[in-house]
């Protein structure tokens, strides 16, 4: 337990953005669930508001208990959250076709958002622990692995969004945690080019429909086989030289063979997500790049999303007077695009505040990572200020029209029980390290 | 443990480093989030602002009320007889776009077309044929209970709207039919060539006569009711965008009872009847049989009627008196007698002898007959009896060329310009001509022929209500029209009148004039119009029966002509001219003579003399 002079320490400028935020996420889920036809609300902002309270009490309870335990017991938390995401993913209850909730009648939970949590925790552990040998490749397989798994198991629920949240979360705990760069490079590297290459055979397949000249080059590449001799090759140039570098040890060997390594691995991931990503995966990636593809899908989204921000002006339409969002024209404006709405009803003006007050919980995590009296609450509070980050660009830089749609919720404001209460405890934690900064 | 020490303080600068990275990211996302924000909301603000307001707003057009048209005796202060009118009614419209798939829209027109019965495989063709974003209208004219019904089941019936249309009136069915026309949709050709006009696809538009003639004027201005809608285009709210405004009304310069009469006194006959002031050219008549009801044209279900009529051999869309020619037959003679009295000096005292034929000598002799045996007359006299022979001998004897000359003059080959569509040339011949289309020269034959209007010439009967205002104006023709006024749709104030148009003068001597409307008066008095001898006002006439040949056996051989004009002796200013045409009639003096006749008592009750 904490004692008095703990408390008196609590970084009051983190949990008063973070009260702001969540009240104003309160009024946009109160303006979206208002009908102007039938004027009746959803009542979606009291399930909210009850979520922030029980968020809250959950938030202060672990602001209390000395987060090193939660160090000591993160393998535990970590492959607790797992089993129940596991067991979920196979019995859940769909919602649009996603087994990603449990459901409890009346409510639900999604454990993928506190699999986001307890991985964080367990980054952190493991990095901590690993903190000397880190810079050694072999050190990566580990955390790749924590990462995969539940990355893996999201992706089947299907969650791709939430699923893809971990993968930078995962880069830079990597790299705050002290990871050689170029390690991180290569593998970064790896992801790019096994994500591009299938990605502009879909657009040439796509947007070249009933185009012949481009039908051999597609059939080329589809095919796989010229893919997979190339990378056997350089698969093959790259062991040759590591090798001779084994026995020789010249620089020029492994100038050699880490690129080609690179390159070989890339191929061969391209290959593998040609054939494992969804038509409808590679072309929601391609409609980000390009909206007007498919201006009534995901693109839709999206022109509706910048019609609602653009026509919020300077000072907004006001409250409840949002037309992209009161008269339906906006999606998911509860939940994916509910910063839309904020940048609709209260302009400019609105939504520049509501960016600052990120702005000032993302900096207080940074502050509080600095500022931690050990390596693992520095990792826990850069991993968790990473996560909110992350989410927050994502989410916002999709209703901007720059950041693919992925279906991420904004902390504290989109509605969704899960991610508050989440999101809450994850600035529990934060305000525990900041708390007990002074010992050490 | 001071190495340990040490490995950690650097460790923990490491961190540090690899932290300030982390917030030079985290600074440059929100900067870039922030310069987007103002982009769109401040940059882009205004195109954001119209797109949302697009998303949301329909407009839906409120058509204007189309001017009325009334007859020449409209006064304010009076109850006036309207001749085309609307009535209120509404019309059932949607945009295909806004419909999601191709299932709700058939779903949803096959229930309207079970609620308003229309032919739903038509319609949904039509649909499909139509530019999706265009407003379609799917029915007209639809009672206001349906219109409830649509209204309190609207889930049941998605984007579908409705609206005012007014629909054109004419009250007196046929008897206006070709003076003043009728509407219809506007269909592709009109719409590509108006456009630019400020025409809407969904608009009527004049297809005929005044209607089309005037549309602009007529048409007035579309308004528009904004309809705020949701993204399923349920209604929020709706205001008046814009107000339509009226058409401006018509002041026609026909006489109602003028009209009246002549339609009448036609009964079954076919061809038409001028009436009109020579002074100005203002046409009190313009009538054509056979005639249509405009009302049925314009009607929902005009289907069956459009083809009956298509289909009719009569053609009662033909505007006989403008758009059709005859040979003028006698009442030719009266340009045959100007010409001689003009340029050859021809003494109308002398006399020539009618034996009831004549011969014209040449290789092989030919007889040219008269109706019956004159004896001997002179120039005032052949014209009142019509005798062919005291012409055939004229016209050998003056040649065709001056005959053609005033022909032209008195614009006989030309439009008159009057002011309703489609009026067609009258067809003079010249010897130029008749080589080109013949391969022979101008015969002698040709000659006697025209001098008594009969051969190649035909004439329109607007074209000799021209010439007749001519002789009764000394020369000076004016244009024909229909327009008297333009009134503003309140019709307070007068948006423009109708000033006459001299369309060319003809020098004539007094002489001359005196002696073709002696001629005239003596038809009336005691000659071939002599029906119209008892008439208080003395007329002036000539008839003409135009000999021809018919493509049905039981239609007479024969056209029908009468013109004239009353008083004999007045000014032009208050005389008035009747052309009376019936096709296929039995002689002038028989089937045209009696409509003159039942016109120029109307004219006398009504105080024209």
């Amino acid at each position: 337990m904490a004692k008095k002079n703990e408390l008196q320490n609590i970084n009051f400028p983190l949990l008063v953005s973070v009260i702001l935020i969540v009240v104003i996420g309160i009024l946009m889920i109160y303006s979206t669930g208002f009908d102007p036809i039938d004027k009746l609300n959803n009542g979606l902002y009291k399930k909210q508001m009850v979520w922030f309270g029980i968020g809250f009490v959950l938030m202060m309870t672990v602001a209390l208990i000395n987060y090193r335990l939660m160090g000591d017991y993160s393998l535990y938390i970590y492959i607790g959250i797992l089993f129940i995401l596991v067991l979920t993913t196979i019995f859940g209850t769909p919602v649009r076709s996603a087994r990603a909730w449990i459901n409890f009648g009346f409510f639900s939970i999604q454990p993928s958002e506190f699999m986001k949590l307890g991985y964080i925790i367990l980054m952190a552990k493991f990095l901590e622990i690993r903190e000397r040998d880190i810079q050694n490749f072999r050190e990566l397989m580990i955390p790749s692995l924590i990462t995969i798994i539940p990355v893996f198991i999201i992706y089947m629920q299907p969650d791709f969004g939430t699923a893809m949240i971990f993968i930078p979360i995962f880069f830079t705990m990597l790299f705050l945690g002290g990871a050689d760069v170029s390690q991180i490079g290569s593998i970064i590297s790896i992801a790019a080019i096994g994500l591009l290459l299938p990605m502009i055979l879909t657009y040439t397949e796509w947007v070249g429909q009933g185009n012949e000249d481009l039908n051999p080059i597609i059939s080329f590449f589809k095919g796989s086989d010229l893919l997979f001799i190339i990378a056997g090759a350089l698969l093959m140039i790259a062991i040759v030289a590591f090798v001779l570098h084994f026995f020789f040890i010249k620089k020029i060997y492994r100038k050699i063979y880490i690129p080609s390594m690179v390159f070989s691995m890339g191929l061969f991931l391209s290959v593998f997500i040609q054939h494992f990503l969804k038509d409808y995966q590679k072309k929601r990636i391609l409609v980000f790049l390009n909206p007007t593809l498919d201006p009534h899908g995901s693109g839709y989204n999206v022109i509706q999303s910048k019609i609602a921000i653009g026509s919020g002006g300077f000072i907004g339409k006001g409250f409840l007077h949002g037309t992209q969002s009161q008269l339906g024209f906006l999606p998911e404006k509860t939940t994916d695009f509910i910063f839309s709405v904020v940048a609709e009803e209260w302009g400019l003006l609105g939504s520049t505040i509501l960016i600052a007050l990120f702005a000032v919980i993302i900096f207080k995590g940074i502050q509080i990572a600095f500022e931690a009296s050990d390596k693992f609450g520095m990792l826990l509070a850069s991993g968790i200020t990473t996560m909110f980050f992350f989410h927050m660009i994502i989410n916002i830089g999709m209703t901007l029209g720059i950041m693919p749609v992925t279906g991420l919720p904004l902390t504290f404001v989109s509605y969704g029980g899960s991610n508050l209460v989440m999101s809450l405890i994850a600035v529990g934690i934060l305000l525990n390290i900041h708390m007990r900064k002074t010992i050490r | 443990m001071r190495q340990y020490a040490s490995i950690r303080t650097k460790m923990l600068e490491a961190f540090r480093r690899r932290m300030y990275f982390f917030m030079a990211m985290v600074l440059i996302v929100f900067t870039m989030f922030l310069a987007q924000l103002f982009y769109l909301q401040v940059v882009k603000y205004e195109e954001y602002s119209l797109r949302s307001r697009s998303n949301m707003e329909s407009n839906i057009p409120i058509p204007a009320s189309r001017g009325e048209i009334y007859d020449r005796n409209f006064s304010l202060t009076e109850d006036n007889p309207v001749i085309a009118s609307n009535r209120s009614s509404f019309n059932i419209t949607t945009i295909p776009a806004n419909f999601d798939d191709d299932a709700l829209l058939e779903q949803t027109i096959k229930k309207l077309s079970r609620l308003l019965q229309f032919d739903y495989q038509s319609i949904i063709d039509q649909i499909k044929n139509s530019n999706p974003w265009d407003r379609f209208v799917i029915k007209e004219d639809v009672e206001f209970d349906k219109i409830v019904k649509i209204a309190s089941y609207e889930n049941l019936f998605p984007n579908i709207d409705w609206g005012d249309a007014p629909v054109r009136v004419y009250k007196h069915d046929n008897m206006f039919a070709h003076a003043i026309g009728y509407i219809g949709s506007i269909n592709r050709d009109e719409y590509g060539n108006l456009k630019n006009a400020g025409y809407k696809h969904y608009q009527k538009i004049g297809k005929t006569g005044i209607e089309k003639e005037y549309d602009m004027l007529l048409r007035g201005v579309d308004g528009y009711v904004r309809r705020i809608v949701d993204v399923k285009n349920r209604m929020e709210g709706e205001e008046i965008g814009q107000h339509p405004v009226s058409g401006n009304n018509i002041v026609l310069t026909i006489d109602y009872e003028v009209q009246k009469t002549a339609y009448e006194a036609m009964a079954q006959r076919k061809g038409s009847v001028v009436v009109l002031k020579p002074a100005t050219g203002e046409i009190l008549c313009l009538l054509s049989k056979p005639d249509y009801d405009p009302n049925q044209i314009i009607s929902k279900d005009n289907a069956a009627i459009l083809e009956e009529l298509y289909k009719d051999k009569d053609k009662p869309f033909l505007n006989r008196a403008i758009q059709s020619r005859y040979p003028p037959a006698s009442t030719f003679k009266l340009v045959t007698t100007i010409s001689a009295l003009e340029e050859e000096k021809w003494d109308p005292e002398r006399k020539l002898y009618c034996p009831g034929k004549y011969t014209l000598q040449g290789y092989i002799d030919r007889d040219f007959y008269c109706y019956s045996v004159h004896g001997s007359l002179d120039m005032r006299h052949a014209i009142g009896k019509s005798c062919s022979v005291y012409f055939y001998q004229l016209g050998y004897s003056i040649g065709p060329t001056i005959i053609l000359k005033y022909a032209n003059y008195f614009g006989l080959n030309n439009k008159t310009g009057i002011d309703i569509p489609g009026e067609i040339d009258g067809f003079i011949p010249s010897k130029k001509w008749k080589l080109k289309t013949f391969g022979q020269p101008w015969f002698d034959g040709d000659t006697l022929n025209l001098s008594i209007g009969q051969g190649f010439i035909a004439v329109t009967n607007i074209g000799m209500a021209n010439l007749v205002s001519g002789i009764v104006n000394e020369g000076v023709l004016y244009k024909p029209h229909l327009v008297k006024s333009i009134r503003s749709n309140n019709n307070q104030g007068i948006i423009s009148s109708h000033t006459p148009e001299k369309l060319k003068e003809v020098p004539l001597s007094q002489t001359t004039l005196n002696v073709v409307k002696q001629g005239m008066r003596i038809a009336v008095k005691n000659g071939t119009a002599a029906r119209l001898g008892y008439i208080k006002v003395p007329i002036c006439g000539k008839t003409g029966t135009a000999q021809t040949r018919s493509r049905r056996k039981d239609d007479a051989s024969q056209h029908a002509w009468f013109v004239g004009f009353a008083p004999y002796d007045g000014k032009p200013e208050d005389s008035v001219v009747v052309v009376v045409m019936v096709e296929y009639g039995i002689a002038g003096a028989v089937s045209a003579v009696p409509v003159a006749e039942a016109v120029f008592n109307k004219l006398y009750r009504l105080g024209y003399f």
